[in-house]
């Protein structure tokens, strides 16, 4: 087929079109994550002692420092979803904030925590629930990221779908932060980073096979 | 020594070959072409021929720089179609020619793995052009490019993907093996496309 024939086609019979929103589509992320924390809260999962570790520096640091990762990295990955968009300072930003924030937990490590075993403190039993926890609140983020990676136009999917992964791992992880009983810095780092880069990975594998723009 | 490789290579381009390579692509209207798109994206027909006829032209001098001649029509059009896909996802507030520019280079990437993902045994010596092609490539991207690869690599991909021999004929000239010379094309190739999308543009 020439060119010329191409074109005639693609244009005969054209029909108008919706454009692509950053905001709706992040309104969209708002809104599911909104559901899924209302909805897991519902369940009874929050920590029973939250009203009063409320004020606790490391749950705010906790919370707080997921929150500003997972606001970043969904604004990353879905600025990513547009062509002409460039993912890597975006990436190296998130990447910048996680490494603050755990630079930062350092100084609400509670007293006492620092004189206990490492294997104590770490726990791998309740890690293990802690990480895989993450990984399954974050599946239906990663979904519609996924969804919307494929209906807009990533000329780097690669990219695009590690900010996705990331972007899901921390909402999960943000969600799962209002119903963790640890409260030791060093155990929140290993564990939910291990399950945010598992659905980094997972998503970095799935969503960019078969896509083409 | 890699340019000198690529000298010898290559033939030295005519002068009016050299004007015509030397040739800067148009530089897009991004205003023009993207009220033209957004009047497309409302279902403007004849908005959208125009937009596609003046892109069509663009991305042929775009892809001739980049692409053996024989791969051109083929990145034409597959990213005509990437755009008629992926129209709704153009923001009118920004100009036209960086969008467009980004889902060509995509297409690029694209169009090198589909060569290096080919049998080299496809690629008989009715692909060569003589002497036309090797001298827009002489003075394309793609040969700047190739210099950024280890000698023997760009030495058995122009001489077969660019040039049209067939890898005995490649392998005879160059004195290593065929399977040396494909392993030397498939890693070039890898490493041509990993180099395009580490930049974020290359002229």
């Amino acid at each position: 087929m020439s060119n010329d024939a191409l074109i005639a086609a693609l244009s005969s019979g054209l029909a108008p079109v919706q454009r692509r929103s950053l905001m709706r589509e992040g309104a969209l992320l708002v809104a599911l994550c909104g559901m899924e924390l209302a909805l897991f809260l519902a369940m009874g999962a929050m920590r029973p002692d939250m009203r009063h570790a409320a004020d606790s520096p490391y749950l705010m640091w906790r919370v707080g420092s997921l929150a500003l990762l997972a606001v970043t990295a969904c604004a990353v990955a879905i600025r990513s979803f547009s062509p002409a968009a460039r993912t890597r300072p975006g990436l190296i930003l998130a990447g910048g904030l996680a490494a603050a924030a755990i630079v930062a937990g350092m100084f609400v490590t509670p007293s006492g925590a620092a004189h206990r075993a490492l294997l104590d403190r770490i726990d791998p039993a309740s890690g293990m629930v802690c990480a895989t926890s993450i990984v399954v609140l974050s599946l239906p983020v990663m979904a519609l990221l996924g969804a919307l990676m494929r209906r807009a136009a990533p000329t780097q999917p690669r990219r695009s779908a590690l900010a996705a992964g990331l972007a899901a791992g921390t909402c999960g992880a943000f969600a799962f932060a209002f119903c963790c009983p640890f409260d030791d810095p060093l155990y929140a780092v290993v564990w939910y980073s291990i399950g945010c880069g598992a659905v980094t990975a997972a998503a970095r594998w799935c969503l960019p096979r078969r896509f083409r723009l | 020594m890699r340019s000198e490789l690529l000298s010898r290579l290559i033939p030295r381009s005519s002068p009016d070959a050299a004007r015509v390579s030397r040739e800067r692509p148009a530089p897009p209207a991004p205003d023009e072409w993207g009220k033209l798109m957004a009047a497309a994206q409302d279902g403007h027909g004849g908005a959208y021929r125009r937009l596609l006829a003046e892109t069509s032209a663009w991305l042929t001098r775009y892809f001739t720089r980049r692409l053996p001649a024989s791969e051109v029509d083929d990145a034409v059009q597959e990213t005509l179609m990437a755009v008629h896909r992926r129209r709704h996802t153009y923001d009118p507030r920004y100009p036209f020619g960086p969008w467009l520019a980004a889902i060509a280079k995509n297409k690029w990437v694209d169009q090198l793995r589909s060569l290096a993902r080919r049998p080299d045994d496809e690629l008989s010596e009715e692909v060569a052009v003589g002497d036309h092609e090797a001298a827009v490539v002489s003075s394309s991207v793609l040969a700047t490019l190739l210099e950024a690869l280890r000698p023997a690599q760009a030495q058995a991909i122009l001489l077969v993907k660019v040039q049209g021999y067939s890898v005995e004929e490649a392998s005879s000239r160059i004195g290593l093996s065929p399977s040396a010379v494909k392993m030397n094309i498939h890693r070039g190739l890898a490493r041509l496309t990993a180099l395009i999308e580490k930049t974020p543009d290359v002229e």
